[in-house]
């Protein structure tokens, strides 16, 4: 992957997350896995970060609950929700709070890298934008 | 002439009276006619109206019917979606760890053609991750065809205070262990009650089992039973536990509803013994709030009725 997107796990099941850092990391990315919504925003208020993936099912703070408030600290963070749980209602609801992808469990390797490189991307390219308006000097007649 | 008079004049009041008589006796007769024609109007209207009446009452009758059985439908199909999702969710994560764990397989493998040290330790983790996702796998498949399966209840006459016991035993060894005090308050001359034992056996246990999980360390667990009203036998199960809130309540029968940890309740003992017990002509219910305990109650009929189980 040529990108070097700063990767969020965040899933309450430890083995899944060891995994998943494991090969996220050999395929080049920085990465860093939490067991909980809450422990999410404390992480995501001490670093920033360009991709989340995020689990629906949590206890505690549910995957929707804990979006809203990631995307309240960051609002530029590209978040993919990762879930063994499908439903219409959880994916329409996670796109209205601007979550980035909806995949369901268990997703193949490659097409969980092409996800993290595309939102990284989107990322990437929203921060420029964001970097040239606040350079560009406002004009004075408008 | 005289003769005449009083003849003519009898003949007057003669036929006065009898002309009185006669208005009057047809007045009283056009009234009971009238009264006569009404009251048989009132029946006939009363009959019509009272056909239609019950013609309405039927048709509605037949619509609630209908409704029933498409509520019922509605209500079956609502649960199979939700098991499903449910069904998703509990396979969906283990077969995650599984393609993971594969893929991690994969990438040791494709770096060395022999494994180093560290990593056929890891390969050897993955392996053994990957049959214990498969078992929890297995656990939810073969939960799932116990509940799917209704078993035929075979009735036989028992003690429920000797099953209880029995069970009470199984649980108190490891209770113990965590100062769990199990306090049994049985009525002695309870009656035998015609149930399927083993069935009944499988709901104590796992009523026992959530108990001893709720309260885990020092606390009470108490036992009751008791014969109540309608020739039914009650079974309290009370602990001091750390209570269910509200909001749980409502769920806690659900399949697949749990508050344990991820991967260490599968959510499914409480909905199969809520199955068994309405298989076996009775009911389960719960008290309880958050901090005070859970009170589980089975009311069970000494004699189940025909057709039920």
């Amino acid at each position: 992957m040529p990108s070097s997107a700063k990767v969020l796990i965040v899933d309450d099941e430890e083995r899944f997350r060891i995994t998943l850092r494991k090969l996220l990391t050999a395929n080049g990315l920085e990465t860093n896995a939490v067991g909980s919504g809450r422990e999410a925003i404390e992480e995501l208020k001490q670093q920033p970060y360009d991709v989340i993936l995020l689990d629906v099912k949590m206890p505690e703070m549910d995957g929707i609950e804990a979006l809203a408030e990631l995307k309240k600290i960051s609002k530029n963070v590209e978040v993919i929700i990762l879930t063994g749980h499908a439903s219409v209602d959880v994916a329409v609801e996670i796109m209205r709070l601007g979550g980035y992808e909806y995949l369901l469990k268990p997703c193949p390797m490659d097409e969980l890298l092409a996800k993290i490189e595309s939102a990284y991307e989107r990322k990437t390219a929203r921060d420029e934008r964001l970097r040239k308006a606040e350079a560009t000097p406002t004009n004075p007649s408008s | 002439m005289r003769e005449f008079q009083y003849f003519a004049r009898n003949l007057y009041w003669y036929s006065a009276t009898i002309l009185t008589a006669g208005l009057f006796a047809a007045l009283w007769l056009i009234q009971e006619t009238a009264f006569a024609a009404a009251a048989l109007g009132i029946t006939f209207l009363s009959f019509v109206s009272n056909r239609a009446l019950t013609r309405r009452v039927e048709k509605a009758s037949e619509q609630k019917r209908h409704l029933d059985q498409q509520l019922i439908q509605s209500q079956k199909l609502a649960a199979i979606g939700e098991l499903s999702s449910g069904i998703a969710h509990e396979i969906n994560n283990p077969l995650a760890i599984i393609g993971q764990e594969t893929e991690w397989i994969w990438h040791l493998l494709k770096k060395d053609s022999l494994p180093s040290p560290e990593a056929d330790q890891e390969l050897r983790g993955s392996l053994q991750e990957i049959v214990r996702q498969v078992d929890r796998c297995k656990e939810i498949t073969h939960k799932l065809l116990d509940f799917a399966r209704k078993k035929e209840p075979l009735i036989q006459k028992a003690d429920l205070n000797k099953l209880i016991e029995d069970m009470a035993r199984l649980v108190e060894k490891e209770a113990t262990q965590n100062k769990i005090r199990i306090v049994r308050d049985y009525q002695q001359d309870l009656p035998r009650v015609e149930t399927d034992p083993p069935l009944l056996r499988q709901v104590v246990l796992n009523l026992l089992n959530n108990a001893a999980h709720a309260v885990e360390k020092d606390g009470t667990i108490t036992i009751s039973t008791q014969e109540s009203a309608n020739n039914t036998v009650e079974l309290v199960f009370r602990d001091t536990g750390c209570g269910i809130s509200k909001e749980h309540l409502d769920k806690i029968f659900d399949p697949f509803f749990t508050t344990k940890p991820t991967g260490k309740g599968t959510g499914l003992g409480l909905s199969i013994s809520h199955g068994i017990i309405t298989r076996l002509g009775g009911r389960i219910s719960v008290v309880s709030e958050v901090g005070k305990g859970a009170t589980f109650t089975i009311e069970l009929p000494v004699k189940p009725l025909r057709g039920e189980p």
